[in-house]
């Protein structure tokens, strides 16, 4: 169809402004970062905000217990995701109609996941009482307290709870069409099953492997739902940090909220800016294997 | 016979993860009917509907948030598809400046975090009055919604193109009417599936709806929240229920329709 020249702009007109909104949130909390805050008279551009943050012991441990937590998840989903995903793939059990209820866990909010794992492995939960029965602790005590700890286990087994399921979802669509079709080819030309999965299906799966890495890293690293909920006190997860700072009646800590967001920022667009290359590089194949 | 071993343990796989899957919220459910359980029984000594009570007694006002939180997200929902459509038929169908930049930056709500976003957009909203208004709730959580909508709306009108339109405004019809009986009816299970998506994605969100809402505005993901943290395990289960089944019946549409009418999986691109 021929369209105007101005048309365009003018379909993505409602995209536009609403982005827009987004790209100032950016902005601002990049701005107030520096220091540029109008409404509380500052308006000099500063790193001392930066410098203080950085020299901060308890600013600086959210921080690396963010990346820990993120890189944990991450790895964790995506490692047991692809396996299950494999394991379906091979079984056969891909294609029963009983496979699809591991999608439930996927659109399981967060805060929801908190709870189901506050009831399995609280000291008094289901798991706890388990162990008991079978003589493996004492009494609750004897359980040891895997939630609000300092190595956040509960929180990263929230997160895998709703994660792995989302990494099977991604990978195993995409593994049983290409298992089926390349496959049986490679197979009918005398190459046995094992080399088939390491040199055509996984290679062929990496990009959506990939992108659930970065899609999982990216919101564990920085949801604030499950390391509020089953977090320890101290030290808190960059997110939860961030928002004790902002909601911080003096306006003059506001600037440590936004800069340890823009860290968040700078380093979550480089991430989407990956993902977006992955993607883009993508649709030719996922067109292919769509028709 | 390794071969044999080698299925049987493939299959034990997965079926743990069925376990591991549901095992949770079977638990879930036992608890939102618990009335007493004490350690270390394995089932609940006493069952109770006390629950159900406190969800739909009236005088919690659970039920009154349930309805305004569906309200809210099924007004996300209509204008995020209001929003993606016309961008997604320009990004297919027409060339104009910039529209790389605006596929990445409406991919971006995705990966770069709403905590890190929300202070900066509570910020510019206190300037401009949206803070702690509904109107400002809603224009977050479509920005949280445009990744997915855009998307679906992109992918379908990649699928049919615009070759009917171009018949039909050959033949005589107009603009008007090309749209209502053609690009709509075309692209109806799109928005079906779109709506779907961003009514669940809004539905869902909790830390962004208490920045931006401010406390004012009371969704249902918020109402649940300090159950949750609080302690009473039947209550909070009962409620974590409502919301799992309220999220569900929209889920179970959105899969439906997708698979009836497109070969993609994968709507869940994104978390």
């Amino acid at each position: 169809m021929s369209y105007s020249r101005f048309k365009p702009y003018l379909m993505i007109l409602p995209v536009v402004l609403v982005m827009a909104i987004f790209i100032i949130g950016l902005i601002n909390g990049v701005l107030q970062s520096f220091g540029i805050i109008p409404a509380a008279g500052l308006t000099k551009l500063t790193l001392s905000y930066y410098q203080e943050v950085l020299n901060n012991g308890d600013l600086t441990a959210s921080l690396w217990l963010s990346v820990y937590i993120s890189l944990a998840t991450s790895v964790i989903a995506v490692v047991i995701g692809v396996l299950v995903s494999v394991a379906a793939t091979t079984s056969g059990l891909v294609k029963s109609k009983f496979f699809q209820i591991l999608k439930i866990p996927v659109i399981v909010p967060h805060t929801v996941s908190a709870l189901l794992m506050l009831n399995l492995f609280s000291q008094s939960g289901i798991v706890a009482r388990m162990a008991y029965r079978m003589h493996l602790i004492r009494g609750q005590e004897g359980f040891i307290s895997i939630m609000f700890d300092k190595n956040s286990i509960g929180i990263i087994l929230a997160y895998l709870w709703k994660e792995i399921p989302f990494v099977i979802m991604i990978v195993v669509t995409i593994m049983a069409n290409i298992n089926s079709s390349f496959g049986e080819a490679a197979v009918n030309l005398g190459a046995s099953k094992g080399k088939v999965f390491k040199h055509i299906t996984l290679p062929l799966c990496l990009p959506s492997i990939t992108t659930s890495f970065i899609i999982i890293f990216a919101y564990s690293f920085g949801a604030y739902e499950i390391p509020y909920l089953l977090g320890a006190t101290d030290p808190k997860a960059l997110p939860v940090q961030a928002y004790v700072e902002f909601v911080y009646p003096d306006i003059a800590h506001r600037p440590f909220a936004m800069v340890l967001n823009s860290l968040m920022i700078i380093f979550t667009v480089a991430i989407a800016y990956i993902y977006y290359k992955i993607l883009s590089k993508n649709l030719v194949k996922s067109g292919m294997s769509n028709d | 016979m390794t071969r044999k071993n080698n299925n049987f343990i493939m299959r034990a796989v997965v079926y743990v993860g069925y376990f591991m899957a549901l095992f949770p919220l079977l638990v879930l459910i036992i608890w939102s009917f618990t009335g007493i359980w004490p350690w270390p029984q394995l089932l609940p000594e006493t069952f109770s509907l006390r629950a159900l009570d406190e969800l739909f007694g009236g005088y919690s006002g659970a039920i009154k948030a349930l309805i305004s939180s569906g309200l809210i997200s099924a007004v996300v929902a209509l204008l995020s598809i209001v929003v993606s459509l016309p961008a997604a038929r320009a990004i297919v169908l027409c060339d104009f400046l910039g529209r790389d930049l605006l596929k990445f930056i409406v991919l971006m709500p995705v990966i770069v975090p709403a905590t890190a976003f929300a202070m900066g957009i509570d910020v510019l909203f206190m300037k401009i009055g949206l803070s702690d208004t509904v109107l400002g709730v809603i224009l977050v959580h479509i920005i949280l919604c445009l990744p997915y909508t855009v998307r679906i709306m992109t992918e379908v009108t990649e699928a049919t193109g615009d070759k009917l339109e171009v018949q039909a405004r050959v033949l005589g019809a107009s603009p008007l009417k090309v749209f209502t009986n053609i690009t709509l009816p075309i692209a109806l299970p799109g928005i079906i599936s779109s709506v779907c998506m961003a009514f669940i994605v809004s539905f869902s969100q909790y830390f962004i709806t208490l920045l931006i809402g401010g406390g004012t505005v009371v969704t249902y993901a918020m109402f649940m929240f300090p159950y949750i943290q609080s302690g009473d395990r039947t209550i909070a289960s009962a409620y974590s229920v409502l919301f799992l089944l309220s999220t569900l019946i929209v889920f179970v549409f959105l899969d439906r329709t997708v698979k009836k009418y497109y070969d993609i999986g994968d709507v869940f691109y994104f978390n």
